[in-house]
């Protein structure tokens, strides 16, 4: 459990960080708050030539305004995370999302930018971006990119993120005041991946649903935007909306996989109904569809 | 219902004291808690080199080549060694009780792989990075084949081990049912059979195995070893290389639990050792979290089928179990679990029981002990009676009062013949029934119901041995040893360890009592083989009954011993002085009051003073020998609530009502069983450790092999008995038995739960994935609808029948069987090595059997020329006849001994 060799720089501006890890050629890893990468170091599984130690650039920290959206610094820990005013104001189901990440000592380290570049399929926060349509800008020695987080996932670890870029910011559009946030997962043990979760927004203006953003997260090799579910929902009113029928589309959109603690089915049946439970929660219907 | 009054007229405990029985403080937190212990990784010694190793990335195949060229060139690496360059050191893999395995087994591969993760090569650099660094780069090349992996597998697999017949690795009791049980089985009114099927189990000490070995001079050894016995590591050591024990000190201050992976050394330590002896520098090897949950022994994986007869009252007529259980490759012990038959009904009326029970050799890591290794035993037995509640129509609680053995009908005798005096279950049942109310529970359930709310109550009941001591070279007394020094403070030193037990505490306690000194005064000592005596140490919910009743003993004598001086230097009479919080009174003298300091002075430094034939000094020594077992037992319950949506379970609520005798310290007590229960829980819903068809394990971290946490854990209620045991102190062990009983009241609350859904089979874990599954009535576990999986091991052919000495026909060549035969006998506990002297005059037979404990001579019988049957009685470790059945064919002899309620062993041997 000890890494192979590699070499450390700890740059302490992105231009710094664009030049060292162009000048790898592909043999640098970066890291962030560490929490995935070290154990990944030290089972050998990752053998980086370089680390990119991106602690020391103070432009990745911190939470911004922008026009119409919030930018998040992809160094912002995830404790911090908890305990921002504007994230709890503008953006709070990612606060909902990130409690669920990991425990209180993985938080303290851990980052937001960090999970959604590593782009685990059962985690929460990559879910988070493509639920609320995030966009993830990058950069690298040629230039600035700005990807939709709809468009950043491949598969399991696997995104779009060229070998010389680096992330420098993740955006998330607003949301009214009074939105509806949504969020379940269902984990064997609190801080564990999740088995199956959905995560998303609402709004309701006069009885009806105008705007939705639902992503599932453990149920596919991605991150899966629940789309159906949200055209059916855009529109309906809640008078008439027949939940199950709106979860029963939701689950179609989904890929699940078969493991040793699940089977797709498994997740299957069981999605549908956190995400009727957690939709009917949300917007507090009460009746049973 | 009111509790019985208990704890009067059942021999005599200690009871309460300033100290006994109170929750005194322990004395190892305030180290523990701030990070000054001293484990194995703490230690650095000057010159000290680093251990890494080569591991085996298959399951099974012959090795081709290893090539370490490159390796070998990394800087800092100092030596690569491989089993070919340490084999000319004798290191044999002894088990727990010091038998030789019977079959090959070397600290680094000899030719062949046997699991993945089997050491292979081990290098020796200047840190654990360079020498990581260099055991990646040795390169091993295999012929692959085919693994044996379950215990499916085991059965109609080729053997593991070249050279032997077949995968059974053990095996007692008799493949057929005996008649006369059969026909009680299937006349009864109510037969039950029910299958268990236990996952593998990983211990997962917090602080993983680890040794820092260190030369002196030529032979002698020093060692730091995460371990639960100094002692027994000393001496396990001293027979595995053939070094004096004297020779090697263990030393092993701090350990961060064990739960019976640490009994005893194993490849990796061993290797470490030669390594050490051979390369001459100190060496050092910290396990790392994914060696110890692919490398490291295992447990459990069992499956048992037993079918037990009722009548229409729900009382018991018959049982028969059928049980197995994979030991993997190399095991620390060739194991089949024959506990797991002494005990399954031996605390309930049962009229009848037989069983088979077999260990299996697969291409997995091998087996050893944990934390109540025999607990199958109260699994299935306490899962099958609420499923026999069930379907006879009776309450789960009323089917066990009318089958538990009471105080009242003591003393008894078990079904297979295990005498029971004071065993408690059914009080502690009826404790805790006084305690929770069942009728309530029942209607808040029915109510729950309506609401699609699924609650549940599981009630267990079980005994556990503990403190066994007498019958296996290894489980013998413990040691005190404690001095008043002449400083007036309290020094001893104990045989026994902690790996958390807290008995540095729990002894200083009774020490303080005994001798009437402040517990700040006493310090207690363990951890050392070079002082103390032998103890195995942390085994068996031991160390509470018998060092606690060494301990007793030894500082009786003290007390004593300061009593007669303070009477003479007083010229009063003995019965007048009184030792209070360190200082010797004199009734009616309170003048005369010294204090202890002042005592052991003159006892120490003024002999002119000291009575006559008085021994100088303040020490006493006292090594206590136990009843040979002594009875814990328990009721425990749960309440459950399973969510019909997702198959997740939520722990509502769990009493524990356990008699554990004279309570030392309550906490230490309540932490030992919470512990266990921690476990129990960690069994029923998480933990796994299972292997892909090659042999691969699937859970290599612990994201994927997953223990509980704190928040998976109730908060548990305690309730004590206190019924004091016949040992000295009336103490019984609690060390195993929440990680016992705990299993099957949760499994019983979940039964319990989802019984309008039908039965939950008992296939561990019992995963959100399972439970769905009989939520709905349909298969939500398997990735693709597959085939049932053939039940494989209940008609697993015997490849290897025990010789047919019936039909043995008189050879042609002359039969030569006066003489002294040497006959290695297959035991639950290892090979029985003995030499067999037989004297033949027509017919009649005599002779006597030897071997290190003893020989006992015997007369019998020779049938159709080569045919010796005889008997022997033995009365350890129980009472019972040995029926002997051999056949002589040439200088080779062979046969069977059956064991009484034991079944049949095998014997081999040849003409010396």
């Amino acid at each position: 459990m000890k890494p192979a060799p590699f070499d450390y720089v700890a740059p302490t501006t992105i231009e710094e960080a664009c030049a060292v890890i162009a000048e790898a050629g592909g043999g640098a890893t970066v890291m962030a708050g560490g929490q995935t990468l070290m154990p990944l170091l030290n089972l050998r599984m990752s053998q980086p030539f370089i680390i990119v130690d991106i602690n020391k650039i103070a432009e990745l920290k911190g939470v911004s305004r922008g026009a119409g959206v919030t930018r998040i610094g992809p160094m912002l820990r995830q404790c911090d995370a908890i305990t921002s005013e504007a994230l709890a104001r503008d953006l709070p189901v990612l606060v909902q999302a990130v409690r669920h990440i990991g425990h209180h000592q993985t938080r303290n380290r851990g980052t937001v930018g960090g999970s959604i570049a590593l782009g685990e399929p059962a985690a929460e926060l990559p879910a988070t971006a493509v639920a609320l349509n995030a966009t993830i800008e990058v950069r690298s020695t040629a230039g600035t990119r700005k990807i939709p987080a709809s468009e950043f996932y491949l598969g399991p670890y696997m995104n779009t993120l060229q070998p010389d870029e680096l992330i420098t910011g993740i955006t998330f559009p607003d949301w009214p005041k009074g939105h509806i946030p949504l969020f379940r997962e269902l984990a064997q043990r609190p801080g564990d991946f999740a088995l199956v979760g959905i995560v998303g927004a609402l709004v309701v203006e006069a009885g009806k649903i105008t705007r939705a953003g639902i992503a599932w997260f453990g149920m596919g090799p991605t991150p899966i935007k629940a789309k159906t579910a949200e055209q059916m929902l855009v529109g309906q009113s809640l008078d008439t909306l027949d939940i199950q029928a709106v979860a029963e589309s939701a689950i179609a959109d989904t890929a699940p996989f078969d493991d040793q603690h699940a089977s797709a089915e498994y997740r299957r049946t069981v999605g549908k109904r956190i995400f009727a439970s957690a939709l009917r929660e949300a917007l507090k219907t009460g009746e049973v569809a | 219902m009111t509790a019985p009054e208990m704890g009067t007229g059942m021999g005599t405990g200690i009871g309460t004291g300033r100290y006994i029985g109170q929750r005194v403080r322990r004395k190892e937190d305030p180290r523990l808690l701030t990070g000054r212990g001293q484990f194995v990784d703490d230690i650095s010694l000057p010159g000290m080199l680093h251990c890494a190793f080569t591991r085996s990335q298959i399951a099974r195949g012959k090795i081709l080549a290893i090539k370490t060229d490159v390796a070998r060139d990394v800087p800092g690496v100092h030596a690569i060694y491989t089993q070919q360059d340490i084999a000319h050191y004798k290191a044999d893999l002894l088990s727990f009780f010091l038998a030789a395995p019977d079959v090959e087994m070397t600290p680094l591969a000899n030719g062949r792989v046997a699991y993945v993760g089997e050491p292979i090569a081990l290098i020796i650099a200047d840190n654990r990075h360079i020498a990581e660094d260099a055991a990646s780069l040795v390169e091993v090349d295999y012929a692959d084949e085919d693994p044996v992996v379950t215990l499916a597998d085991a059965a109609r697999g080729l053997p593991v081990h070249p050279g032997t017949d077949n995968n059974i690795a053990a095996q007692m009791g008799e493949e057929e049912i005996d008649e006369e049980l059969a026909a009680k089985l299937k006349s009864a009114p109510h037969l039950i059979t029910h299958k268990v099927v236990h996952q593998r189990i990983s211990q997962s000490p917090m602080e993983t195995r680890g040794v820092v070995v260190t030369r002196d001079g030529t032979e002698e050894l020093t060692l730091y070893i995460t371990c639960q016995s100094p002692h027994l590591v000393a001496r396990w050591l001293s027979l595995s290389l053939g070094l004096p024990e004297t020779a090697i000190r263990v030393i092993a201050k701090d350990v961060g639990g064990g739960f019976g992976l640490k009994n005893h050394p194993w490849k990796e330590e061993l290797a470490v050792i030669v390594a050490a002896l051979k390369f001459g520098r100190p060496l050092k090897w910290i396990e790392d979290r994914y060696e110890n949950l692919v490398g490291a022994n295992q447990a459990r994986e069992q499956e048992m089928t037993l079918q037990v007869a009722f009548d229409n009252d729900g009382k018991l007529i018959a049982s028969h179990g059928d049980y197995s259980v994979n030991i993997g490759a190399c095991p620390q012990l060739p194991e089949c679990n024959i506990a797991v038959h002494m005990f399954v009904w031996a605390a309930y009326k049962m009229p009848a029981y037989g069983f088979l029970t077999r260990g299996w050799y697969t291409n997995t890591v091998g087996y050893a002990a944990y934390r109540g290794p025999w607990a199958m035993e109260t699994l299935i037995r306490e899962t099958v009676l609420d499923i026999a509640a069930r379907r006879i129509g009776i309450d789960p609680i009323e089917i066990r009062r009318r089958n538990l053995v009471t105080l009242k009908d003591q003393p008894t005798m078990t079904c297979m013949e295990i005498p029971l005096e004071d065993i408690t279950p059914a009080e502690c049942l009826e404790k805790l029934l006084a305690h929770f109310d069942v009728a309530a529970f029942r209607k808040q359930q029915e109510a729950a119901r309506k609401e699609g709310r699924y609650l549940g109550l599981g009630v267990a009941a079980y005994i556990e041995p503990t403190g066994a001591a007498g019958s296996i070279a290894t489980m013998t007394g413990e040691l005190a040893q404690v001095q008043i020094e002449p400083t007036g403070k309290v020094t001893a030193i104990m045989s026994t360890h902690s790996q958390g037990h807290g008995t540095a505490t729990t002894m200083a306690q009774i020490f303080a009592d005994r001798l009437g000194v402040r517990y700040e005064d006493v310090t207690v000592f363990e951890g050392d083989s070079s002082r103390g005596g032998f103890s195995p140490g942390a085994a068996g919910s031991r160390q509470g009954v018998i060092a606690g009743g060494a301990a007793i003993m030894a500082g009786d004598l003290l007390a004593a011993k300061v009593k007669q001086l303070a009477a003479h230097l007083a010229e009063a009479s003995v019965d007048a002085i009184r030792i209070e919080d360190g200082m010797v009174h004199v009734e009616g003298s309170p003048e005369k009051s010294r204090t202890l300091r002042q005592i052991a002075e003159i006892a120490y430094g003024e002999p002119d003073r000291l009575p006559p034939g008085f021994e100088p000094g303040l020490e006493a020594k006292y090594r206590y020998q136990p009843p040979p077992m002594t009875f814990a037992s328990a009721a425990n319950a749960c309440v459950v609530e399973v969510d019909t949506d997702t198959g997740f379970v939520k722990i509502l609520r769990w009493i524990s009502s356990e008699d554990c005798g004279t309570p030392i310290n309550p906490s230490v007590v309540e932490g030992q069983i919470a512990g266990g229960l921690a476990q129990a829980i960690g069994m029923v819903l998480l933990e796994e450790m299972s292997f892909d068809d090659r042999g691969n394990p699937l859970a290599a971290t612990y994201k994927d092999y997953m223990l509980p946490l704190i928040s998976d854990v109730p908060t548990f209620e305690f309730l004590h008995a206190n019924t004091p045991s016949k040992s000295v102190g009336g103490m019984r062990g609690v060390g195993e038995g929440g990680a016992i009983i705990g299993t099957p009241t949760l499994v019983n609350a979940i039964a319990d739960a989802l019984a309008p859904f039908g039965e939950v089979p008992v296939d561990l874990p019992l995963t959100p994935a399972k439970l769905l599954s009989v939520i709905e009535g349909r298969d939500l576990v398997s990735p693709t609808v597959a085939p049932e999986a053939p039940v494989v091991v209940a008609v697993a052919p015997l490849v290897s029948a025990a010789p047919v000495v019936q039909a043995a026909p008189a050879p042609a060549n002359e039969i030569l069987i006066d003489g002294d035969w040497k006959m290695v006998l297959s035991t639950p506990v290892g090979p029985q090595e003995m030499t067999g002297h037989f004297e033949t005059d027509g017919t009649a037979l005599s002779g006597y059997l030897a071997a290190a404990e003893g020989q006992q001579a015997f007369t019998g019988v020779v049938e159709n020329g080569n045919n010796l049957l005889f008997d022997l009685k033995v009365e350890k470790p129980l009472k019972i006849t040995l029926k002997y059945n051999l056949t002589v064919e040439g200088n080779r002899i062979s046969g069977k001994c059956k064991m009484g309620i034991f079944g049949s062993a095998k014997l081999t041997g040849h003409k010396l």
